[in-house]
């Protein structure tokens, strides 16, 4: 008896817990498809107006299609240097052994806790330098360049590939020197296929911090046609008259690329939980 | 090795990017210039319209104009000033009232003089407190906001009062209404959103009174105004005529869905205001309420509104002058093209001579609100509003609550005057 009182407890409680986490979705679903007055009004009916609504987006002077270009390019760069350049980091620091190599994790780890508001400033005028620099103007202010490169090695990821590094099983590696494969095979060849799923997990979380990063964007990229969706977005809610059902529509489009990713590396992510080693 | 060639073609790829994009950067044209504001439907569009105006007479002039929102360009600002870059900054930047004189005092000589292009008795006389430092005009006034009570003359009339009695209001029949629309016709007379102090600034406002001094000391003990503005506040919130709304997206609910007779704030919202359309002709305007108790107050108040301001050091100082002295500073068919636009109301005193300016607004009832507004804002009491209007106002938000409560208001204002000295010395 007991435990059927418990059950449905539990239930409410799960119930209540997925009510609030989908609301929001549902309502930007349904804002999209209403004119912004029936969205003040408080409607939760899906109403006709999207592809009214959509015209807005694509015809606004905000130019959201090439910010969505611009947000794509850089989330996808960002992506893919940060797992080759991330993962051979925190690999390195398991696998090869060296007296400095507690330390210098540790100085990583530290850098973890400084608050991105307290580099602002230095990281800005640094790369405004930049620009004087031949080789450098690659990733001056203003160029996607600059908001790659600071997302390309981030203290999190090395963390992260370095605990899950501790689980891969050192005797593939100690096989594959004896059989000649070079450092470099490998970590690609051997490596990279095995740990599937820890990789999985890093591109989900990589390409969702890139996607709706704000703050450095927002200071690095000065002129429009450069600025990513977070920054067109925001600049579509501050107006006085604030058009709902445009700004929805933006947001659903704008969710459109992280729910892909996460739904192609979910079955990554699964497949890459059979084991490696076996016997 | 196919990876390393992959890598090497994605930083080749990184690379490109980078180069096409600091070509584009060098080629901007000596006369070119930017600006940014931070509303598409209104103050972008108005930089639009000007902007199209000034290339017919000066078609060799290109002006860029870009959408910010008022915070990122606020932040961005910081950054850029606080480092001395000002790689990508604008030259000219539409900026708030009630944050101008913070920047006019941290950054001097960023910003450049506008006195020789425009002269503050132009202008309503309120708005040129705000953008003068040392008796040098740095800003361009933009938008009235001159405060109005919106009103359903459906509702009043249902309550048993007329469009008369709406004229010269006082609060305490402003509540006498709306207790009267609540008992006959079941609507609330207003919302108050506990979050947000604009009624408050703006009964303080009505009586040429502030959170600070003309100095720019706080003052919040002993602040007679404030003190008769909270417990106007307090009284409104007893009476149960108002409705407690959250946010901004509420706050234009209640008033589009026919829940309120009433919206006492700044001329700005008339466009929100004409979204329903289906409300047309039940509308009318009226002054903003003063406050009895305090003989300072008027019938005539002002919430937000915005200047232009050049930044000079971005490299195009004199073209940003001479666009903004043709446009903004001086041009009554931009403003009367504007009315009709954006429903601007400008706060150049020439404009009030524009056509538009004397048309009636069907949704109104016919009513000439542009008119009516023009004229309350030259009512308005000056304020200097000082530099930490918005930082006063986050724990001031606690203090009315408080207030509101049940607090004694003369002990509670004494006990956060120092504790509000202390939050805007940082």
């Amino acid at each position: 008896m007991t435990k059927k009182v418990l059950r449905t407890f539990q239930y409410i409680f799960l119930s209540i817990c997925a009510f609030v986490s989908i609301f929001p979705f549902f309502w930007m679903i349904i804002a999209a498809t209403n004119k912004s007055v029936d969205v003040t009004k408080g409607t939760l009916m899906p109403g006709s107006y999207f592809m009214e609504n959509l015209k807005a987006v694509l015809s606004s002077d905000l130019q959201y299609t090439t910010a969505f270009k611009n947000s794509l390019i850089i989330s996808v760069v960002t992506t893919i240097l940060a797992m080759i350049v991330s993962s051979a980091a925190g690999y390195a620091f398991v696998i090869y052994r060296s007296k400095s190599r507690e330390r210098v994790f540790n100085i990583i780890l530290l850098s973890m806790m400084v608050p991105f508001a307290a580099l602002m400033v230095p990281l800005f005028r640094l790369f405004s330098k930049f620009n004087s620099v031949p080789l450098l103007k690659t990733i001056a202010l203003n160029t996607p360049g600059a908001v790659i490169v600071i997302g390309i090695s981030t203290a999190f990821l090395i963390f992260f590939f370095r605990q899950n590094t501790e689980s891969f099983p050192k005797e593939l590696i100690e096989a594959a020197r004896i059989d000649g494969v070079g450092e470099l095979g490998i970590f690609f060849k051997i490596f990279m296929p095995t740990m599937k799923s820890t990789y999985a997990a890093a591109i989900i979380v990589t390409f969702m911090n890139s996607w709706n990063n704000y703050l450095w964007p927002l200071i690095a990229l000065q002129s429009p046609e450069r600025r990513t969706l977070p920054l067109v977005i925001s600049a579509m809610g501050s107006s006085y008259t604030p058009d709902y059902g445009m700004m929805m529509t933006a947001v659903v489009l704008a969710t459109v690329p992280t729910a892909l990713i996460f739904f192609l590396m979910q079955k990554q992510f699964v497949a890459g939980m059979t084991g490696s080693v076996k016997g | 090795m196919k990876l390393k060639r992959l890598a090497a073609v994605l930083l080749a790829g990184t690379m490109l990017f980078g180069a096409t994009a600091t070509v584009s950067a060098e080629e901007k044209a000596a006369d070119e210039i930017t600006i940014w504001a931070w509303d598409e439907a209104f103050n972008i569009k108005a930089a639009n319209v000007a902007k199209e105006m000034y290339a017919e007479t000066n078609p060799d002039v290109e002006v860029n104009v870009v959408t910010m929102a008022q915070d990122d360009i606020v932040a961005k600002l910081n950054t850029s000033l606080a480092s001395g870059s000002y790689e990508g900054l604008p030259d000219i930047v539409l900026i708030e009232d009630y944050r101008i004189q913070g920047y006019l005092n941290a950054y001097p000589d960023e910003f450049a003089v506008l006195s020789d292009i425009a002269s503050p008795d132009e202008f309503a006389e309120y708005k040129t407190g705000v953008n003068q430092v040392d008796g040098k005009m740095y800003g361009i006034p933009f938008d009235s906001g001159v405060a109005a009570v919106f009103y359903r003359t459906d509702y009043i009339e249902e309550a048993g009062y007329t469009a008369e009695d709406m004229q010269d209001l006082t609060w305490d029949k402003y509540i006498e209404i709306g207790q009267a629309v609540q008992e006959k016709t079941g609507k609330y007379m207003l919302t108050l959103d506990p979050s947000d102090l604009g009624q408050i600034r703006m009964m303080l406002q009505s009586a040429g009174a502030w959170y600070t001094d003309a100095e720019g000391n706080v003052t919040i003990k002993d602040n007679q105004a404030l003190k008769d503005a909270i417990n106007t506040y307090k009284k409104i919130v007893d009476s149960g005529i108002s409705k407690q709304v959250a946010d901004w997206d509420q706050f234009v609910g209640a008033f589009n869905s026919g829940e309120v007779a009433s919206v006492p704030t700044g001329c700005w919202i008339s466009p929100s205001v004409l979204g329903a359309e289906d409300q047309s002709g039940k509308w009318a305007v009226a002054p903003f309420p003063r406050m009895a108790e305090n003989e300072a107050s008027v019938n005539a108040s002002s919430i937000g509104g915005a200047g232009w301001y050049v930044l000079k050091n971005v490299g195009h100082e004199d073209a940003a002058k001479a666009f903004l002295k043709d446009t903004f500073a001086s041009n009554v068919d931009l403003m009367n093209q504007l009315a009709v636009d954006i429903n601007l109301v400008s706060t150049l005193k020439a404009s009030s001579e524009a056509e538009n300016y004397n048309k009636g607004v069907e949704f109104y009832g016919g009513q000439e609100i542009f008119k009516d507004f023009a004229e309350w804002t030259n009512e308005v009491p000056a304020v200097n509003y000082g530099e930490d209007t918005y930082a006063i106002e986050d724990i001031m938000t606690e203090v009315v609550q408080a207030i509101v409560g049940g607090a004694d208001v003369d002990e509670t204002l004494e006990m956060y005057q120092t504790q509000i000295e202390g939050a805007v010395a940082n």
